[in-house]
């Protein structure tokens, strides 16, 4: 395969429909107590319908940080977001956002009465029978029927993950928004996990950006990769990984991609120690 | 010969069918005893009746003075008599209803607080610096001020439970808004939630386990400075508010006046049982159907 073809096969795509998510020329900074950080510098991507985009980048690149700015809890410096022509200007139910804490789901409710409160406040369901419905068509779903009137501290860590995933797929977003869903998963929970969001994905193929720090993770779940280099976190590629999935995992073309992008993200990783080394100095 | 282990190759198996347990039932069915042996109250119930036993015996066998500690058994017969012949039941309603009356706006007044030191930052440090000033200073000890600005009668004890409610009602609630996690505002923002809806909807219900702790120490304070007042200004308020009776604290006090030793030892049960009540069946209760339910107590 040449990086021709895949230009031309991607820019016919592009030319039949246009992306939903615009990021273009965004820098983000935030701030510490002490500093004040620049997270992203002038970086840019285009969300296609259907794309499962994902973010990859070592801690420090911004990714996390990214999300936040296109879920609208953070405002760009520089550059602008648009999400089907309109900029993003506050958080809304058009991009729902799906945390890696497990406290994201609200422990007062129990896993049916988490989504009907999304769906009902998010202004996607008039009466609560409707809401009623559609949660339990998502709790299906996810396998998690039985478990509807339970509260989410009964429940595993897969289990409130899985509670969450359905709460923000209920809602239909334009973009549903994951910020390293399952990091905080045992392993094998982990892969049962990326295999049940690829099966979800297949029935409606919804639009996802994801964010991981896990190579593996990135070819597994991502159509698309955007790799993101550290301090601060700048555009280093965009690779295609649509073709992959559990089954390529240790075949010579999943590994061939794991290595190209293995040895992206740590070519500068002398640079990356050093720079951690004078910040820990700095705040010592 | 070196120490290290080595490792030892043994051959591999697979199971071919796993049979049923041998042992025991999967999950079996407690017995009587040991549910009940599980239930706080019955463990709980016993400690206190050893106690009653020990009090009875110590009272018949050591010849002490009645004047200085009656037997449990005149003591509850004073108390059945007091509850029945004399009135104690409308004792417990006067003080309740002042107890109520103090809570209430003391709420009131508490939340008003709380919802300026979310608000703005002046009214955080307002509220911080009013609590560590105030929070150590006992209610009781403002009931002679109060009753200069408000003279003798119930106005001057509310006055008094204001100050015990408040405090720990409002920095409580203060801590409780301030530790909702990033997370879950986070989800509230995303789902729509803004304004008063935002509140409504998630900051309180996240920050319910530290509301109620505070509620319970405002209550638990509250009860304890009026018996107090009661017991110190009882008569002088009793005899201006109108009725005859006064409050539970003056009970106790007016019968420690005619050596009715038995009654004081009945109107200080009184006083804990009410406590009691209020403490471990009202806000056990809440606390079951809301904080422990959703596991969140902390």
């Amino acid at each position: 395969m040449s990086d021709g073809s895949q230009a031309a096969a991607d820019n016919s795509a592009a030319a039949a429909v246009g992306p939903i998510l615009d990021v273009d020329g965004v820098t983000l900074q935030y701030k510490t107590k002490e500093h004040l950080i620049t997270a992203t510098y002038r970086v840019g991507f285009k969300v296609y319908p259907a794309d499962r985009f994902v973010l990859l980048g070592p801690s420090g690149c911004g990714k996390s940080t990214l999300l936040k700015g296109v879920a609208g809890y953070l405002k760009p410096v520089e550059g602008n977001m648009r999400l089907k022509g309109v900029d993003i200007k506050e958080p809304g139910p058009d991009r729902v956002m799906v945390f890696q804490e497990f406290d994201q789901l609200l422990p007062w409710k129990t896993v049916k009465q988490n989504i009907t409160f999304a769906l009902m406040n998010g202004g996607r369901c008039k009466t609560q029978s409707e809401a009623d419905d559609i949660a339990m068509e998502y709790i299906k779903k996810v396998k998690l029927d039985r478990f509807e009137n339970t509260f989410p501290h009964m429940l595993s860590g897969g289990m409130k993950q899985r509670v969450a995933i359905a709460r923000g797929m209920a809602m239909e977003p334009d973009v549903l928004l994951m910020d390293e869903p399952f990091a905080a998963l045992d392993a094998l929970t982990r892969l049962q996990m990326q295999e049940e969001l690829l099966q979800l994905w297949e029935d409606t193929h919804f639009t996802v950006l994801f964010v991981t720090h896990s190579i593996e993770e990135a070819l597994i779940v991502g159509s698309r990769i955007l790799v993101l280099s550290p301090h601060p976190g700048q555009v280093k590629a965009e690779l295609n990984a649509h073709h992959l999935n559990h089954a390529n995992v240790g075949q010579p073309e999943f590994a061939a991609l794991q290595q190209k992008i293995h040895n992206m993200l740590f070519a500068d990783r002398i640079l990356e120690d050093e720079l951690v080394h004078e910040i820990v100095e700095a705040e010592t | 010969m070196s120490n290290t282990p080595e490792i030892v190759v043994r051959s591999e198996f697979e199971a071919d069918s796993i049979g049923n347990a041998g042992t025991a039932d999967v999950a079996r069915k407690l017995s009587f005893f040991e549910r009940l042996s599980d239930m706080d109250s019955v463990r709980k119930f016993s400690i206190l009746l050893v106690l009653m036993v020990a009090w009875e015996m110590y009272t018949r066998l050591s010849g002490v003075s009645e004047l200085m500690l009656p037997k449990f058994s005149d003591t509850a017969v004073a108390l059945f008599n007091s509850l029945v012949y004399d009135d104690l039941l409308v004792m417990i309603k006067n003080s309740l209803s002042i107890l109520v009356t103090g809570y209430a706006i003391g709420l009131v007044i508490a939340t008003l607080l709380t919802t300026a030191a979310i608000m703005t930052r002046f009214g955080s440090d307002a509220l911080s610096t009013l609590t560590a000033m105030l929070n150590p200073l006992p209610a009781i000890a403002l009931l002679p001020l109060a009753l200069l600005w408000f003279g003798l009668g119930s106005a001057s004890v509310v006055f008094t439970l204001l100050h015990s409610v408040i405090w720990p009602v409002a920095l409580n609630a203060h801590t409780g808004f301030m530790s909702v996690s990033d997370t879950q505002r986070m989800v509230g923002r995303n789902y729509g939630l803004r304004g008063v809806s935002y509140v409504v909807k998630l900051l309180i219900p996240a920050a319910f386990p530290s509301i109620l702790m505070g509620l319970k120490v405002g209550w638990a304070y509250a009860w304890r400075t009026l018996i107090a007042a009661e017991l110190v200004f009882g008569g002088a308020i009793a005899d201006t508010s109108g009725t005859q009776s006064g409050g539970l604290g003056w009970f106790v006090f007016s019968n420690q006046m005619e050596l009715q030793i038995p009654a004081v030892f009945a109107g200080l049960f009184t006083v804990i049982l009410v406590g009691v009540f209020v403490e471990s069946i009202i806000f056990t209760n809440i606390e079951s159907r809301t904080v422990r339910r959703w596991g969140m107590q902390s």
